[in-house]
């Protein structure tokens, strides 16, 4: 797949990768997932769970809306479309009732191409690809990979344009990968923010303030103590004679050894640890918290789950 | 004939892991013919190895050994059992988990028939070593050998194998009874802050019907709290079943009485109700322990002399806790300085009694180490119980109920919550 050439920018708002990414979640956590098109059906619902480890994860379509001006594709939004499996089309009244529902309300907004999920795009894509072409000529293709790679740093959406290409002779539409930007409102931030500092995941990136400043301090001081240990090493080796003895550099280290603050007496010591033993109880404390929260949760999802007797207080109807 | 030729099959596949499956399977299917005649068999062990052969030699064994001995076979079978736990691998007995457990339990039966429960607890304790999966599972054999430590009185190796966390349960019964016999010894070795947290697993933990042992552990329960706290609440904590919360308080009524004449404070009172109710306590062997609540008032009372008062003398200390000599004063504030319950000095010439602060001052490095360990340990405790969380977010149960009943809630909410999850 070459890279595209037709100088178009493209600009996704973060709403279309949510709403893909809601969409196929949604698909995915049900028990009886539709299965993709190009497998066989397998049984029933009574093994859905079963199989739907087994079968490959399905697929969502979609359509993408937006506004082009000029060199600039700018998708806002995106809406969810029925695939039909057997004739491998898209449904086309859906789509165009959908696309009237939206006109109303954004009157500047045109269907400019639709959306899938996969790892890569495909050959059926295509006619998908040609089906649409009647109402956009040069539609686009958004795909998103649900394959979560931990090791993978960017977004796992790409970008296809078609475009015709002679090969062996015959003039083909293929799809060509195409750069975008993200861009953002300023709501569109705002809820972004939101969800990424809801649930900071373990070992995941530092979410929090406090965590972020914390994070630097470390890097800052495992930094220095390697720099410490590597000046340790060479004096060490300076001493038994291995390395000929550089007086000039011996005279910087002293300088900056007598630069160090030194307090050794022994109030200093009791007041430091003092201190430090309250920042701990402090964090103590703060896990003590934490803990029994997360225990008495536990305890009242266990209480409604397996308690025969439900609790009668507090069940009053709000009206 | 057949016997020997399943000897010849183990020998030949206690090797690796696809033999061992094919090993169990020929056992199994062998097990009826080695249960018709068990005396033939000991000539059979004496070929197998118990390090090597495990799974052959335990199959073997729990036939041997299911015939009831007379008391003089009795100790030459102790013998067999015991070198078999001695020598066996873990890994092969895990494949047949109840065998193992039927022949600790024939031990346990027999150093019982022997009258020398010691004998059975060092075999015991290595065949809990080797035996569950991790130092964190509990399986049947736990209670039995809690039980063997306390009918032998050797506490403290009972108290090894108390310390580990548990997060997994073979069988209900289990936990209730490896908690109570924890109980019991954690009060032998006067550890009464364990031997309550083990108690109140034992009447919290979920169950449907109140059974024998969830009572006794509830009269245990009561007198503990009131030797080590001074209180008792008698308000279950919010994760007690509900049936324990109902019907508990009915079953043990004398000791609830007990604990209500202990807040009243007076000695005199709580006295006369010990000896008016003897036999009670007498017939559920807590006669002990409540006696052991009788002395622990006057350590309550001097506590509460301390909120008062900086100086006291010994006289007015033995006035006002109502003891009857200076001596006795003496002697249980020495002992409550020893168990470290409050800090004191007693100046021998005048008899006064000066009642100091805590010197910890929170400043060492001991306590740096000590404070850190202990957060260590409380971020994995939570990392388990968020994990706990999740899982139980996930149960049909639980979402079922919960789907009911928020469509109750909100009228001008409603949002249609599905009943069923289903596409």
């Amino acid at each position: 797949m070459a890279s595209s050439s037709s100088g178009l920018t493209f600009k996704l708002h973060p709403l279309v990768i949510v709403n893909i990414s809601d969409h196929y979640t949604r698909l995915k956590s049900q028990p009886n997932p539709p299965l993709a098109p190009h497998c066989s059906s397998s049984d029933g619902s009574s093994s859905a769970t079963a199989s739907s480890s087994a079968v490959p994860a399905p697929r969502v379509y979609g359509c993408v809306i937006g506004v082009q001006r000029g060199r600039t594709v700018e998708i806002f939004n995106s809406f969810e479309l029925l695939f039909d499996p057997v004739t491998h089309i898209l449904d086309r009244n859906f789509l165009e009732k959908k696309q009237e529902l939206y006109k109303k309300v954004f009157p500047n907004f045109y269907v400019l191409g639709w959306y899938s999920t996969g790892s890569d795009a495909e050959e059926s894509d295509m006619h998908i690809h040609k089906a649409l072409m009647d109402i956009n000529e040069s539609p686009v293709y958004v795909l998103l990979n649900p394959l979560i790679n931990p090791a993978q740093k960017d977004l796992p959406i790409t970008i296809f344009e078609s475009e015709m290409h002679v090969i062996d002779g015959v003039p083909q539409l293929i799809f060509v990968r195409a750069s975008y930007t993200i861009e953002t409102v300023e709501a569109e931030r705002i809820s972004v923010d939101h969800v990424a500092h809801l649930k900071p995941s373990d070992g995941g990136s530092a979410a929090t303030q406090l965590a972020a400043h914390l994070t630097g301090m470390h890097s800052a001081i495992k930094m220095l103590n390697s720099r410490v240990r590597v000046l340790h090493h060479y004096l060490v080796a300076m001493q038994k004679g291995e390395i000929p003895c550089d007086n000039s550099l011996l005279r910087q280290v002293s300088s900056l050894l007598r630069r160090l603050p030194v307090i050794e007496s022994g109030k200093f010591q009791d007041d430091f640890l003092m201190e430090y033993n309250d920042t701990l109880l402090i964090t103590y404390l703060a896990m003590l918290t934490n803990c029994s929260s997360t225990m008495n949760d536990l305890v009242d999802k266990f209480n409604t789950a397996y308690d025969r007797v439900s609790r009668r207080g507090g069940r009053a109807a709000f009206i | 004939m057949a016997l020997q030729n399943l000897v010849t099959q183990i020998q030949a596949l206690s090797g690796s892991a696809e033999d061992l499956h094919q090993l169990h399977s020929i056992l199994k299917a062998a097990d009826e013919p080695l249960h018709a005649d068990p005396p033939r068999l000991s000539s059979l062990l004496d070929q197998l190895e118990p390090a090597r052969h495990s799974l052959g030699y335990l199959y073997i064994l729990e036939a041997f050994s299911s015939v009831s001995v007379p008391k003089e076979q009795a100790n030459a079978m102790v013998l067999t059992i015991v070198r078999f736990i001695n020598g066996c691998d873990g890994q092969q007995t895990r494949l047949a988990p109840d065998k193992f457990v039927t022949i600790c339990r024939r031990l346990k039966d027999q150093v019982l028939l022997l009258e020398a429960p010691l004998r059975g607890v060092y075999p015991m304790l290595s065949a809990l070593r080797k035996f569950p999966m991790s130092s964190e599972h509990l399986t049947s054999l736990h209670p039995e050998f809690l039980l063997l430590c306390l009918l032998s009185k050797s506490y403290k190796i009972g108290l090894s194998i108390l310390d580990n966390d548990i997060y997994e349960v073979d069988q209900p019964r289990d936990l209730f009874l490896y908690c109570y016999y924890g109980g019991m010894i954690c009060i032998g070795q006067k550890h009464f802050q364990k031997a309550l947290e083990l108690l109140r697993n034992v009447i919290t933990a979920p169950m449907n019907a109140i059974n024998p042992i969830v009572v006794e552990a509830y009269k245990k329960y009561i007198l503990v709290s009131l030797i080590r706290n001074g209180q008792f609440s008698a308000s279950l904590p919010k994760y007690a079943s509900s049936a324990a919360q109902r019907s508990l308080k009915t079953f043990c009524q004398p000791y609830v009485e007990l604990a209500n004449t202990y807040g009243n404070g007076k000695v005199k009172e709580l006295e006369a109700y010990v000896q008016a109710n003897t036999e009670k306590f007498e017939s559920d062997n807590n006669l002990g322990l409540a006696k052991q609540v009788l002395s622990s008032m006057y350590k309550r009372s001097i506590q509460r002399l301390i909120l008062t008062y900086l100086t006291l003398s010994l006289q007015d200390i033995a006035d006002a806790v109502q003891l009857k000599t200076l001596k006795e004063a003496e002697i249980h504030i020495l002992q409550m300085i020893q168990d470290g319950e409050i800090f004191a000095s007693i100046n021998q010439k005048d008899g006064m009694v000066s009642f100091l602060e805590d010197p910890e001052q929170y400043k060492s490095n001991d306590m740096i180490e000590h404070i850190d360990s202990s957060i260590q340990r409380m971020m994995a405790l939570w990392k388990k119980l968020a994990s706990m969380d999740e899982v139980m977010s996930y149960d049909p149960q639980y979402l079922g109920k919960v789907g009911r009943e928020r469509q109750k809630f909100d009228m001008d909410d409603f949002d249609a919550v599905p009943q069923k999850f289903t596409a």
